[in-house]
C-alpha cells in the first residue's frame, strides 16, 4: 500500500463538475475534501524532491481542452497541467484556480484522456510506475460500453488505478494504510448512495478487481481516509543504493554480496543559503576570507603564502597535502572481509558505533551466491554468533571494523552490518557504585516503581492474546522535517505572514498516548510521595564563604537562606567575616605558613613567593570556591604585611596580579576582591593603616557612616577592571552622597 | 553511487565538513592536566624472574602510551614526569632534594614521547641509573614540588590529577616527620583540587595501602573504599587499563531532567562513552615562519562593497523552482521544539528494542545528585526494577537549545567488577537513539533459496574453527594511526614512519590453514563447478534500456534545449553530477560546490533568467 516509492507518472483527475458541490448541512462539500486531498499531495511531492512527474486533468469543467476532443466527444474534460515535476506553481494554481464548475462529465471518458496522456507524455522515457489517481463522487451516469477495452488497455500500458471517493467503498473500511492511527468514524458512510453511484462503484470495484483480483479494492480510498494518512508529508525520498561486494572467509571463500542502507540517520538534503535581506538575492552577498597573522598588527597573508600543518602534541608539523596523500593510510578498496567470529553476548549494542545500519543479502540474479550466504546467516544464528569484518565501502574511504549480525525474516534472509568502535573511540569512565546505603531504594519505593511501570507499559496483550505496541516511534514521521517543510510551505504560499504554530497532530505524535497519561497519574503521584526531590537551586551559592572557611557548624543555614541571589553576589559581611577568621583559622594552609613562618621571622622573599605561588594554585581553579580561598591569602596577606610594616612586596604582587585579571579571565574573583575588601571598609575593620595609601585612608573614614547601607557593587563592565583603591573611592563616595 | 559517497566523510573535504552536531562535543573549560609522580628507588628496578619487566619499566610504558594517546585524542592536556627517591635531583629551583622533575607541565609533543622511550626496557634502566639515581625519598618534598608545577602554569586549569606509582607502601621507613610532612603536602595538593590516585605495583609480601597511602590519596567518590580495595597491579595490562579509567575526566556532555511527570524530575548527567576518533582539522601556517594563521570572514555587498551585518542578511531554501526566504531567528525558532530534557513516555519489554535500530552512537546516563538531591535513590530504584524485569524506559530526549527532540530507549545496566581489580561496567543507563518513520528505508529484498541443513552445518564448522573472543578495544584506526605515525616521523626527523600494524586486516594465511579442507568441502556443496564468485556476473547490469539518453552517458554533451527543458521542467534532478558539472562548464556557471543540489541551482540560477 505504499503508493508510489519509486520514480513515477502519476495523473491527478479530479472531477469538479456540479455535483461535487452538494453536501448535507455542516458537512464539506467533496469537492473540499478532494481538493484538500490533491494538495496534500502535491506538497508531499513538491518537499519530498521526487523525481516523480505529475499531471493534473479537471472534468465536469465548463470549457474542454484535451487533445481527443473531436465530434462533440471527451467534452467538458480539461488537461491543465501536463506530465512536470511538481512545484510551488501547481501548489498555487491549485489553491486559486481551482474552483466548482457547473458542468457534469463521464469518469470513464476523463479516465481515457488519462490514459491517452499518460501514453503519449512518458514514451521514450523510462517510470517504475504509471499511476492515475481519480478522484469523484460518481454522480455522472457513465456508459459501460467500453468498459473491458479501458481495462485492456490499462493493463498493457501497466497502470495502476487509485479511486478516492466522498464514501467508503466496503463494510470495512480499514483496507488503506496500516491503519496505525485514526481510521475511525467514516462520516457520510452510512448515506445513501444514488443510483449512478451505486452503478459507478460497482464499475469501480470491477475494474479494480480486473486490475489486481487480490488487492485492488485496497487502492479505493475515502477523501477523509486519505486525507488523515497524508497529513504527514511524504518521507523524504533516498532510494537505497546497491553496494556490491565480496564477503570473503580467508583467501579462498567469496560470496557475490550486495548491500544496502537499511536504517539512517536522516539529514535534510538541503541547508540554508545566505541572501541579502533587501533584495533577497544570493548573489549580492559575497563572503569572504582572509588570513593574518597573529601579531599586533594583523598582518595579512596571502592564500598562496599559506600552507597546512598538523598539531603533534605541543608541535606543529608543517605537512603538505602532496605529502600526506602520498603518505596516509592506503588500502586495496572495497571490501567485506572476515576477520573471525565471535558470540553475540561479545558485542554490546551501546557500542555500536556509526550512523546506519547496512542489510547484506546476495545478489538477485545469483541463486549459488543466495545459497552461500544463507548457509553463513544460518550458521550463525544456530550459533547465536556474528561475523567480525572489516568493511570498506570503497577506496577512498577509510575501512571500519563492525559486526554482521544474522538476521532471519519471514520472507528474506540476510546479514545486519553495524559498525564498532576502534580503540581510539572509547572512553571508559568508572562511576562511583549505586550501591550505596544513601540510594538504596526501600521495598516500598520499589513497589511503587513497579507500579509505576505496569501502569505506564507501552505493549499489552489484546482480548486475543496478541502483543499492541501502542507507540512504534519508528512510525512517528521526524518531527524535525514536519515542521520544516511546514514553515517552508507556509512562506512560499503565504509570504509576509508569520510562522504559523506547530500542527496539532505532530504536537500530540510527541506526546504520551492518553491512556497512559491517564493511567499512570495514580501511580506518579505515589512515587513522588515516596521519593523526595529537592532541586539544589544552584550548588555554588550554597558555599558562603563560612562554609568555605569552615565555620558553619554552629549557624547551619542561616546564611545558605541568604544565598539565593546570583553566585557573584556573595554576602559582603561573610567575606568580611572570612577574614576575619582567616587569621585564626584551620581549614587554609596559608595560616601554617603565616604563623609557622611569618609571625615568627619577619616578611621574607621567599615566604612571600610561597604563598603567592599558593594564590596563584588556588585561582587556576576557576572556581568560586577557590576564589575565596585566594581572597583570604590576599587578605591576610594584606593584614601580615601591614603588621610587619612590610608593604611593598603586598603591593607589588597585587599590581601584577591586577595586570593579569583579562588576560586569565579573573574578572569574577577580581570583583569578589573588590567586594570583599570593601566590606572591610565597611564594617570599620582597623586592618588598613597609615603606610597604604591615602585614598584607602579616605575610604575608611568614609565607611564608617555608610556602615548599614553595604550592598553589592555592580560593576557594569567587568571587562575593563578599574583600579581597585579608585573603585572604592567611587563606590564610597557614592555612598556617602546618597 | 554518489549517495554513498555523501555518508563518508571524505579525508580531504573533512575541513569543509561543517560542524558535526555529533553527540562528541564538550565545551571547552579549560585544560586538563595530569602529572607522573614516579618512584625511582631500587625496588622499582627489580626485575621478575620470568622476564616480565620491572615495575619501572611498566610504568614507563603506561606513560608513554598516556603520552601517545594525549597527543591523538586531547593535544591540549598537560602532562608532567617527576621522579621521586632519586639521587640527582632537578627541578625549577632546585630546591628539593631527591625531586627530579623529567618532563614540566605542558603539551607532550613528539620529543616528550621519545625521552619516554629511552627510559623503556634494560637499557632504560641504565639510563636511569646513570641520570638520576636511586637515593632518598621525601614524599613530602615530592608533592611540593608537584604542587609548584602546577601553580607555575597560567593557564586555566579544569583538571588536576596526579598519579603515583611505587611498589612501596612505606616510603619513609618509619620517619615520621617525613611521614607527616607528605601527609601534609598531599593534603595542601587535595586542597587546591588536586586529585591524588596510587597506582601500587607489585611488591613481594603485598602492598598494604592502610599503612601511609590512605592518607595520601584522594578519597574515592562514593564511601565504598573502592580505591583501597584494589589489589596492587601486576600485569601491564591491568595498569593500563587502571590509568586509562583515570586519567581522563569523565566530561558530561549536559546535564538535564528526566521527567517522569509533573513535578518529578531527575537530575541526570548525560555521557559520551564511545565517539569516533576523528583525524584533527590541518592547520593554516604562513609559509615563510611556519606560524599558524588566523582566519577573518567578512561577508560584504557584491555591488556596493560594504560590509553587511547580520540584520541585513536572511536565510533561503529552494524548492520546486521557488526561493523561500526567513529572517535567521525564525530558522532558529524552527528548530526549537522544547527546553532541552527528557520526558518518560513509557515502558517496554527490552525484546521490542531492534537490533536494527541504531541511529547514532548511544550515551550514557548517570543521576547527578548535586543538582536534585534524591535522584540517585530513584534513578537507582528504576534503574534495579527495569533491569529486574528486563525492561527499557521509552523517552523523549531533546539533548541542546534548538534541537529537535528524539525518542531514545533507556537500556539498564548493571555495575560488573572484575574481582576486586575495579569496575567494568558503571551502573546507570545507556541512551539508545531510535529511528524515525524517515529513517528506515525500504527495501526489495531479493527472494532467493535458502541452504540446506547440510551446508549450513558445513559453515557451522568454519564458523567454529575462526571463533575468537571480541573485545571492544582490540583494533585500533589505522588511517588514524598512520596518520600520527607520519607526524611523528616529520616531527623528529625520522627517515621514515614507524610501520603500523593494520589490526583490521584478516589474517588471511592463519585463516586458511585453520579452515584447511573444509573450505573447498563448503564450496563443493554450495557452488556448482563452473562458478566462479570472483567474475562480475556476465550480464552487466544495465539501469536504463535506451531512453534514459544522455544521462547514462557522461561523455555525450547535453543539447542546450534537452537541458532548458530540464530547467523548465525542474527535471535536473535527473541528471548525474558529471553531466551537471559538464553543463556548468559549458555554460560557463560559477559552481563553488560540488554537491548535485548546488550544481543544480547554480544550472538554474543562469537558465532560468
Amino acid at each position: 500500500t505504499v503508493w508510489w516509492n519509486q520514480s513515477s507518472a502519476l495523473v491527478l483527475c479530479m472531477d469538479v463538475g456540479f455535483s461535487m458541490s452538494n453536501s448535507a448541512p455542516g458537512e464539506e462539500p467533496p469537492f473540499e475534501l478532494a481538493k484538500k486531498v490533491i494538495q496534500k499531495f502535491v506538497q508531499r511531492q513538491v518537499f519530498a524532491e521526487t523525481k516523480d512527474e505529475m499531471a493534473l486533468v479537471l472534468f465536469g469543467t465548463d470549457s474542454t481542452k484535451n487533445p481527443l476532443e473531436q465530434d462533440g466527444q471527451y467534452q467538458n474534460i480539461t488537461v491543465h497541467r501536463n506530465l512536470m515535476i511538481p512545484d510551488f506553481e501547481l501548489l498555487e494554481e491549485i489553491a486559486n484556480q481551482i474552483h466548482p464548475e457547473s458542468q457534469q462529465a463521464d469518469w470513464l471518458d476523463a479516465l481515457v484522456v488519462c490514459m491517452d496522456l499518460l501514453k503519449k507524455q512518458t514514451e521514450g522515457k523510462k517510470y517504475d510506475r504509471l499511476v492515475i489517481v481519480l478522484l469523484t463522487d460518481l454522480c455522472t451516469q457513465a456508459s459501460p460500453d467500453e468498459l473491458d477495452i479501458i481495462i485492456d488497455n490499462l493493463k498493457t500500458a501497466g497502470i495502476t488505478l487509485q479511486f478516492f471517493l466522498p464514501f467508503p467503498a466496503g463494510d470495512d473500511e480499514e483496507g488503506g494504510g496500516d491503519g496505525d492511527r485514526g481510521g475511525s468514524g467514516h462520516p457520510g458512510a452510512g448515506k445513501g448512495l444514488s443510483r449512478e453511484q451505486e452503478q459507478g462503484l460497482d464499475m469501480v470495484k470491477h475494474v479494480m478487481l480486473s486490475l489486481d483480483e487480490e488487492d485492488g479494492l485496497d487502492e479505493i480510498y475515502s477523501f477523509r481516509n486519505a486525507l488523515e494518512q497524508l497529513c504527514m508529508f511524504k518521507r523524504i525520498e533516498r532510494r537505497p543504493t546497491a553496494w556490491p561486494c565480496q564477503l570473503t572467509i580467508g583467501s579462498s571463500l567469496s560470496i557475490r554480496i550486495v548491500g544496502y542502507k537499511a536504517v539512517m540517520d536522516e539529514r535534510l538534503k538541503k541547508t540554508w543559503i545566505t541572501v541579502d535581506a533587501q533584495t533577497n538575492k544570493r548573489d549580492d552577498v559575497k563572503r569572504e576570507t582572509v588570513y593574518c597573522l597573529d601579531d599586533d598588527n594583523e598582518t595579512e597573508v596571502q592564500k598562496e603564502d599559506i600552507i597546512q600543518g598538523f598539531r603533534y602534541g605541543s608541535d606543529i608539523v608543517p605537512f603538505s597535502k602532496v605529502d600526506q596523500d602520498q603518505m596516509k593510510y592506503k588500502h586495496d578498496g572495497k571490501c567485506f572481509a572476515v576477520l573471525g567470529f565471535t558470540k553475540q553476548s561479545n558485542i554490546h549494542r551501546h557500542q555500536f558505533i556509526g550512523n546506519q545500519v547496512i542489510k547484506v543479502f546476495a545478489p538477485k540474479d545469483d541463486e549459488h551466491a543466495g545459497v552461500a550466504l544463507s548457509a553463513l546467516i544460518r550458521a550463525l544464528d544456530e550459533l547465536n554468533m556474528v561475523a567480525i569484518v572489516r568493511y570498506a565501502y570503497d577506496r577512498r574511504c577509510n575501512p571500519q571494523v563492525g559486526a554482521a549480525f544474522p538476521c532471519i525474516k519471514q520472507h528474506y534472509e540476510c546479514l545486519m552490518y553495524i559498525q564498532l568502535p576502534f580503540m581510539e573511540d572509547l572512553s571508559h569512565f568508572t562511576f562511583p557504585s549505586l550501591e550505596n546505603k544513601k540510594f538504596v531504594p526501600t521495598e516500598a519505593q520499589l513497589s511503587a516503581v513497579d507500579s509505576l511501570i505496569d501502569s505506564m507499559m507501552l505493549v499489552e496483550k489484546d482480548e486475543s492474546g496478541e502483543q499492541k505496541d501502542m507507540l512504534k516511534v519508528h512510525h512517528i514521521p521526524n518531527p524535525a522535517f514536519q515542521r520544516h517543510f511546514q514553515c517552508l510551505h507556509h512562506r512560499a504560499v503565504n509570504p509576509g505572514t508569520p510562522l504559523p504554530p506547530m500542527e496539532p497532530w505532530l504536537k500530540a505524535a510527541l506526546e504520551r498516548p492518553e491512556v497512559i497519561s491517564e493511567r499512570c497519574q495514580a501511580p506518579l503521584e505515589e512515587v513522588k510521595r515516596k521519593f523526595p526531590l529537592t532541586a539544589v537551586e544552584k550548588k555554588k551559592q550554597l558555599k558562603t564563604s563560612a562554609q568555605i572557611f569552615g565555620k558553619d557548624t554552629g549557624e547551619p543555614d542561616a546564611k545558605k537562606a541568604k544565598g539565593d541571589e546570583e553566585e557573584e553576589d556573595y554576602n559582603l559581611a561573610d567575606i568580611a567575616e572570612g577574614s576575619v577568621t582567616s587569621v585564626r583559622s584551620t581549614a587554609a594552609v596559608i595560616v601554617f605558613i603565616f604563623f609557622c613562618l611569618v609571625v615568627v621571622t619577619p616578611v621574607s622573599f621567599p615566604v612571600c613567593q610561597q604563598l603567592t605561588h599558593r594564590i596563584e594554585q588556588l585561582l587556576s581553579n576557576k572556581n568560586t570556591h577557590y576564589y575565596m580561598k585566594s581572597i583570604t591569602c590576599i587578605q591576610a596577606f594584606r593584614e601580615q604585611s601591614v603588621k610587619l610594616g612590610k608593604a611593598d612586596l603586598y603591593n607589588s604582587y597585587l599590581q601584577s596580579l591586577k595586570r593579569s585579571i583579562p588576560n586569565r579571565g579573573l574578572e569574577v574573583f577580581w570583583d569578589l576582591l573588590v567586594q570583599g575588601m570593601i566590606s572591610l571598609f565597611a564594617q570599620g575593620f582597623r586592618i588598613f593603616p597609615p603606610p597604604f595609601s591615602s585614598l584607602e585612608m579616605t575610604c575608611n573614614f568614609y565607611a564608617i557612616s555608610a556602615k548599614e547601607e553595604v550592598a553589592a557593587p555592580t560593576t557594569e563592565d567587568t571587562g575593563d577592571v578599574d583600579d581597585l583603591v579608585c573603585d572604592l573611592y567611587f563606590y564610597l563616595t557614592a555612598l556617602f552622597w546618597s | 553511487m554518489a549517495e554513498w559517497n555523501a555518508y563518508y566523510r571524505n579525508e580531504d573535504d573533512e575541513e569543509e565538513q561543517e560542524e558535526g552536531e555529533q553527540s562528541g562535543e564538550y565545551k571547552v573549560t579549560g585544560r586538563d592536566s595530569l602529572v607522573f609522580l614516579v618512584d625511582a628507588s631500587k625496588e622499582m628496578f627489580i626485575k621478575e624472574e620470568d622476564g616480565k619487566p620491572s615495575n619501572f619499566d611498566m610504568t614507563m610504558q603506561v606513560v608513554r602510551s598516556v603520552y601517545t594517546s594525549k597527543i591523538t585524542s586531547s593535544y591540549r592536556d598537560l602532562v608532567a614526569l617527576v621522579f621521586y627517591g632519586t639521587e640527582q635531583s632537578k627541578n625549577p629551583r632546585n630546591s628539593f632534594k631527591h625531586v627530579y622533575v623529567y618532563h614540566d607541565l605542558d603539551e607532550p609533543g613528539a620529543k616528550r614521547v621519545q625521552e619516554v622511550d629511552e627510559l623503556r626496557g634494560s637499557k632504560g634502566a641504565q639510563l636511569a641509573a646513570k641520570t638520576m639515581g636511586s637515593g632518598e625519598t621525601s614524599l613530602g618534598d615530592a608533592l611540593w614540588c608537584c604542587a609548584n608545577l602546577y601553580s607555575d602554569i597560567k593557564l586555566r586549569l579544569s583538571h588536576k590529577r596526579l598519579m603515583i606509582f611505587t611498589c612501596r607502601d612505606d616510603p619513609h621507613e618509619g620517619d615520621s616527620v617525613k611521614d607527616r610532612q607528605g601527609r601534609t603536602k598531599a593534603s595542601d595538593l587535595r586542597d587546591t583540587g588536586v586529585i591524588i590516585n596510587l597506582m601500587h605495583l607489585m611488591k613481594p609480601g603485598g602492598f598494604d595501602v592502610s599503612l601511609y597511602f590512605r592518607d595520601i590519596i584522594t578519597p574515592p567518590e562514593d564511601e565504598s573504599d573502592l580505591g583501597l580495595q584494589l589489589e596492587p597491579c601486576a600485569k601491564l595490562e591491568d595498569l593500563q587499563n587502571r590509568v586509562r579509567a583515570k586519567e581522563k575526566k569523565k566530561r558530561v556532555l549536559n546535564r538535564l531532567n528526566l521527567c517522569l511527570g509533573e513535578g518529578i524530575n531527575v537530575a541526570v548527567g548525560v555521557y559520551s562513552t564511545a565517539v569516533p576518533a576523528r583525524k584533527p582539522p590541518p592547520i593554516k601556517l604562513y609559509r615563510e615562519t611556519n606560524e599558524p594563521v588566523r582566519s577573518k570572514t567578512r561577508v560584504f555587498h557584491t555591488q556596493t562593497g560594504s560590509l553587511l551585518l547580520p540584520s541585513e542578511l536572511k536565510k533561503a531554501q529552494v524548492y520546486g523552482k521557488k526561493q523561500i526566504v526567513m529572517e535567521t531567528d525564525e530558522v532558529d525558532s524552527i528548530k526549537k521544539f522544547e527546553d532541552p530534557g527528557m520526558f518518560l513516555i513509557g515502558f517496554k519489554p527490552m525484546e521490542k528494542l531492534k537490533l536494527h535500530h541504531h541511529v547514532r552512537p548511544a550515551v550514557f546516563l548517570y543521576p547527578e545528585e548535586d543538582d536534585v538531591k534524591g535522584s540517585s535513590c530513584l534513578f537507582s530504584a528504576l534503574l534495579k526494577r527495569c533491569s529486574e524485569r528486563n525492561m527499557f524506559a521509552l523517552c523523549r530526549f531533546t539533548a541542546r537549545r534548538n534541537y529537535s527532540p528524539r525518542f531514545v530507549a533507556l537500556v539498564p545496566q548493571e555495575e560488573e567488577s572484575d574481582e576486586g581489580k575495579g569496575q567494568i561496567t558503571p551502573a546507570g543507563f545507556n541512551v539508545i537513539y531510535l529511528p524515525f518513520a524517515d529513517d528506515i528505508r525500504t527495501l526489495d529484498a531479493p527472494q532467493l533459496p535458502c541452504a540446506s541443513q547440510e551446508q549450513v552445518d558445513k559453515m557451522k564448522q568454519i564458523v567454529t574453527k575462526l571463533r575468537f573472543k571480541y573485545r571492544s578495544d582490540a583494533f585500533e584506526n589505522p588511517a588514524i594511526q598512520q596518520h600520527f605515525r607520519n607526524l611523528e616521523a616529520l616531527a623528529l626527523d625520522m627517515v621514515a614512519p614507524e610501520d603500523i600494524e593494520d589490526l583490521i586486516m584478516p589474517k588471511v594465511d592463519q585463516i586458511d590453514t585453520r579452515l584447511g579442507p573444509l573450505v573447498q568441502e563448503f564450496k563443493d556443496l554450495v557452488y556448482p563447478a563452473n562458478y566462479n564468485p570472483e567474475t562480475k556476473p556476465a550480464a552487466k547490469r544495465k539501469t536504463a534500456d535506451n531512453g534514459g539518453g544522455a544521462e547514462k552517458k557522461p561523455k555525450v554533451e547535453l543539447p542546450e534545449d534537452e537541458l532548458r527543458a530540464h530547467v523548465q521542467n525542474s527535471t535536473l534532478g535527473k541528471l548525474t553530477v558529471p553531466v551537471l558539472k559538464d553543463a556548468c562548464k559549458k555554460f560557463g556557471v560559477r559552481t563553488t560546490g560540488t554537491k548535485k543540489q548546488e550544481l543544480i541551482d547554480a544550472l538554474i540560477a543562469q537558465l532560468s533568467s
